[in-house]
């Protein structure tokens, strides 16, 4: 195929914002500018669509490819392509946006115009960031990406959003400054190599057998990025601050989307490139997964603030991400990927109920509601369900991701394995606690007696998201099966490589089995 | 005579400011005066790019015209584009000011006229005390620049501030090149490159000496920690428009005369400069990213970022290497024309530009000015796709190449420090509520160097190829001017 697809998932939101500068910021443009913003991305959406029908799931390598020389003199090339790992990721994306930005149909108004380019921006960068191959030029998505979310944070977030803005992007920075000096590092190691061509392109970079003490600091300074993105604690404690601050388009954003580039670059960059200094460190990542399931999952429990609790809640399931990916076995590397998709939609949910809440009642405390069931019965019935994906219920999306990871997890060490499990139970008792304070029980609170249900916007917002959990619970093959083959790729990567210098007899690290 | 041709945008800068000094009786707005310094700037260009040779022909030869003490070589070249470029900008960014504070016009332009020919004699010596005429030259007209401005006290405190500690940093370089001359007998750079290495000079206590001094009297015009302290002060006390020219080019042209000094003059010594500059280097980027978070006034503000920024320009000298001085350049360029777009910002805005508090809300009243200020800050910080991102990948990946690793973490890590002080600014701009009333008009020549600042901002960013062609490294050695001939028959 000849159409440049994914230079247009990538040009196409950048055109847009760009359209939309041209047009004035008045009340009068308000439902113009909505429009081309939703169309455009909308757009988008079904490209990725295009996209996952062309893509041949049978095959392990990257395809609709597209690579030009950019910068030669430093050997970086504008090079592009996506694999079953990377594809679910643009849908997501691509899903997600038109939601995040229909779900602030009424709650933005201020500088609408700047929001919704910044929202494309975000967009294009987010895919930027899935779609490339080459480390520079995925670092260059991987920073421009802060602009517009710190943004979006900033001046449309909720009282103390000036400070989550910036702790957001001076954590995120310090991560990733350190991951720019290593992509750095391997260039120049490649240089030293028999080509002698500094290359940042990463297949070739794959290929490159990087010595053992060197991958040691490589895998800390691409992990420390990661880790923080994603957040792994002790490196969470940016999210809480942005997620409660952020707007709920940004909210959905941030916890769909973003989160799961820390994910996605353990899975594409940190694990394969440096297989030895991974399978050294995988238990380590693996403990604080584990300890980032329990505390998040306890943390979330005490939260008088629901936007809060399911901020922490997302420390506790993107642990579980984690730790699929540590486990670096079939299942428990599927699993991850499945979950990253899971929690994109789940708790992108969450975030657009709690939004939907809160511009009823301009409140997110638990203790302000109360007995919502027989007010809101439609709103309350879709939290529900919402709730339920998020605890992982058989039959929903949740379930598949989580038992996948658990059962890659049970191979590699039952023990880990033991401790998230409990996880599961722990993220049952709080979501549903949550969801009892909020639904059932009398009306306490006067105010809360006459909300309005959900409107038909809201049912546009809402309603795929419900759609997809349920598709994801019950057809988990749909979207496992492109996922497949590339992960196996991952696997044998990683594996072979690490054993191969076991053999050899020339490594002191110890392969988890 | 055909020598000449070599420095023919010096002589068109200098003779247009002779023409200037003659008329400057009958001239009394600035505009026209403005105008005639663009052309001046873009026919300087012209002939900078017409007629210097392309490439050495043994790439480690030097083209030296006027009897080896002029280099004519495309990093010659390189800077006198840079510094024009620069004039020109500054030119378009005064108008305003020359004309609300009565300064006198010809005059004033006739000063930026001349400090730039002297920044590209700076560039293109080839021997010691043309080096330090060019920079004489440079800093004389900037001493009376700063202080143009008679009514204004503070102007004239940081004049004062900025002559004696500048005339003492002159001092200590002319001390160092009398040092060298002493050990070597030379104050040609091949010469004495070529003494130091055959009669083994290197640990010669009096060279040691020489060289030292000589790098406190360019760190000083680089204004390189611990020979900074001017800088805030005197960015604050000039005029913008002056400020903004310093911050550009007179540390460009600092710099421009330190690569050139390291490579073509010390090479031998090339392992005691760089630890020198090193040490310089780690100095100035943790103590002007420290100082920058607490300031309140943005000339100060950028003072501190210009210190922090040189030292992100040494990382790649400090290796040594061809390559890294082509970074260094590399950065000196991008960074010139980021800096005289956040000046040019403060100067937009007029009185108010200077003081912080006065950007809140700033997205609100005046959307482009605000943006466009933005796109600086964030190229200031390093964040891609602007061209200020590819200028300390450039530096630094040249400090990893040449294995400093830990200068390079020191580099990262106060980028993010940097990040925090400049997102300040856009925090104010883009998250606060407006104070007091829109700012007037943006004048049409501050606009028209505010988009020239911006394009290559975000051409440099995203298109960083179309410039790394031109900085070459200074050509080292010494051949026959060969090229001179060629051109003269």
């Amino acid at each position: 195929m000849n159409f440049p697809i994914l230079t247009s998932l990538i040009a196409l939101p950048i055109a847009g914002a760009v359209l939309l500068l041209f047009i004035r910021d008045e009340e009068r443009n308000e439902p113009l500018i909505r429009n081309i913003a939703l169309i455009v991305s909308v757009l988008v959406f079904a490209e990725t669509l295009l996209l996952w029908t062309r893509f041949n799931p049978a095959s392990a390598d990257f395809q609709f490819v597209e690579r030009h020389a950019w910068i030669p003199a430093f050997g970086i090339d504008y090079f592009v392509g996506v694999d079953g790992i990377s594809l679910l990721l643009l849908v997501l994306t691509g899903f997600l946006t038109p939601i995040a930005l229909l779900s602030s149909w009424e709650s933005v108004h201020k500088r609408l115009k700047m929001f919704c380019v910044f929202i494309l921006l975000l967009e294009s960068a987010m895919m930027g960031v899935f779609v490339s191959l080459d480390l520079f030029l995925f670092y260059v998505f991987w920073d421009a990406m802060l602009v517009p979310m710190y943004f979006l944070i900033g001046i449309w977030g909720y009282d103390r959003r000036i400070y989550a803005a910036v702790k957001f992007i001076l954590y995120t920075m310090a991560g990733s400054v350190l991951m720019l000096l290593a992509i750095l590092g391997l260039a120049y190691l490649h240089s030293q190599g028999t080509t002698g061509e500094y290359t940042f392109d990463l297949l070739k970079l794959y290929a490159m057998d990087v010595p053992r003490s060197q991958q040691f600091w490589f895998f800390l300074a691409f992990a420390l990025a990661f880790a923080i993105k994603v957040p792994l604690f002790p490196f969470h404690t940016w999210l809480p601050d942005a997620h409660v601050e952020a707007p709920t388009a940004g909210s959905v954003i941030l916890a769909g989307v973003l989160l799961k580039m820390g994910t996605y670059g353990l899975v594409r960059f940190a694990f394969p490139l440096f297989p030895e200094a991974a399978s050294f460190f995988a238990p380590y990542l693996a403990g604080l997964a584990v300890i980032g399931i329990i505390y998040g999952a306890l943390v979330a429990m005490v939260q008088p603030d629901m936007k809060k609790l399911v901020a922490y809640s997302s420390v506790s399931h993107l642990g579980f991400v984690v730790l699929g990916i540590a486990a670096m076995n079939t299942q428990g590397v599927q699993g991850a990927v499945y979950q990253m998709l899971n929690h994109g939609v789940s708790t992108g949910g969450l975030f657009l109920i709690v939004g939907m809440l809160s511009d009823r009642r301009h409140t997110r405390l638990i203790s302000e509601y109360g007995g919502l069931k027989n007010v809101v019965p439609r709103l309350v019935a879709v939290f529900f369900l919402i709730t339920l994906s998020s605890i992982g219920l058989p039959g929903l999306n949740g379930f598949v991701g989580e038992f996948l990871i658990l059962l890659g997890a049970f191979r590699w060490d039952p023990r880990l394995a033991a401790l998230a499990a409990t996880g599961v139970i722990l993220s049952a008792t709080y979501m549903l606690w949550m969801f009892q304070r909020v639904n059932y029980g009398p009306v306490t609170d006067e105010k809360n007696a006459k909300l309005p249900d959900l409107q038909p916007r809201e049912w546009l917002v809402i309603a795929p998201i419900v759609a997809i959990a349920i598709l994801m619970g019950i057809f988990p093959n749909l979207f496992l099966k492109p996922i497949e083959p590339s992960v196996n790729r991952l696997i044998g990567q990683v594996s072979q490589r690490s054993s191969q210098r076991l053999q050899a007899g020339n490594s002191e690290l110890r392969i988890p089995n | 005579m055909s020598d000449l041709v070599f420095l023919l945008p010096e002589l068109v800068l200098a003779g247009t400011a002779l023409v200037l000094i003659l008329i400057a009786r009958h001239v009394s707005r600035a505009q026209a005066v403005a105008v005639s310094v663009v052309v001046a700037a873009m026919a300087a260009i012209f002939s900078g790019w017409a007629f210097t040779p392309e490439a050495p022909e043994a790439p480690a030869a030097m083209t030296v015209v006027f009897g080896g003490t002029i280099a004519a070589d495309g990093y010659a070249r390189f800077f006198k584009v840079l510094f024009a470029a620069t004039l020109a900008l500054a030119a378009l960014l005064s108008v305003k000011h020359v004309d609300t504070e009565r300064v006198p016009p010809a005059e004033y332009y006739a000063l930026l006229l001349l400090a730039s020919t002297g920044m590209m004699l700076a560039a293109s010596a080839a021997d010691l005390l043309i080096l330090y005429l060019g920079l004489e030259l440079m800093i004389l007209c900037a001493y009376v620049l700063v202080g143009i401005t008679v009514n204004r006290p503070i102007a004239n405190e940081a004049a004062i501030k900025y002559f004696l500690l500048g005339s003492f940093a002159s001092a200590l370089l002319l001390y160092g090149i009398a040092l060298v001359y002493g050990v070597t007998g030379a104050t040609d750079f091949a010469a004495i490159a070529s003494a130091v290495s055959e009669r083994n000079l290197t640990r010669h206590p009096f060279m040691l000496a020489g060289l030292a001094l000589m790098a406190g009297g360019l760190a000083f015009k680089i204004a390189a920690v611990p020979f900074h302290a001017w800088a805030p002060d005197v960015y604050q006390g000039a005029s913008a428009p002056v400020a903004a020219f310093l911050a550009a080019g007179s540390k460009a042209a600092g710099l421009a005369a330190l690569v050139r000094v390291c490579l073509a003059a010390f090479a031998p010594e090339q392992r005691i400069w760089s630890e020198m500059l090193a040490g310089l280097a780690v100095l100035s980027m943790i103590v002007g990213s420290l100082l920058a978070i607490s300031q309140t006034n943005m000339k100060r503000l950028l003072a501190y970022s210009s210190i922090a920024h040189v030292g992100y320009a040494l990382l790649g000298l400090v290796t040594g290497t061809p390559d890294g001085a082509s970074a260094t350049i590399t950065y000196a360029f991008i960074y010139s024309f980021m800096t005289l777009g956040a000046f040019g910002v403060v100067i937009a805005l007029g009185e108010r530009g200077e003081d912080l508090l006065a950007y809140r809300g700033l997205a609100a009243t005046a959307p482009v000015t605000a943006a466009l200020m933005f796109l600086f800050l964030l190229s200031l910080t390093g964040i891609p796709p602007t061209a200020g991102f590819v200028a300390k990948f450039a530096v630094i990946l040249s400090a990893v190449r040449g294995g400093h690793v830990v200068l390079a973490v020191v580099a990262v890590m106060c980028s993010v420090v940097s990040a925090f002080f400049y997102l300040r600014v856009a925090v104010m701009m883009y998250m606060m509520e407006p104070q007091g009333a829109a700012p007037a008009r943006v004048p049409g020549a501050v606009a028209a160097a505010l988009a020239v600042a911006a394009f290559v901002t975000i051409v440099g960013g995203i298109l960083p190829d179309t410039f790394t062609a031109w900085t070459v490294p200074p050509s080292l050695g010494k051949t026959p001017t060969e090229i001179t001939r060629a051109l003269t028959r």
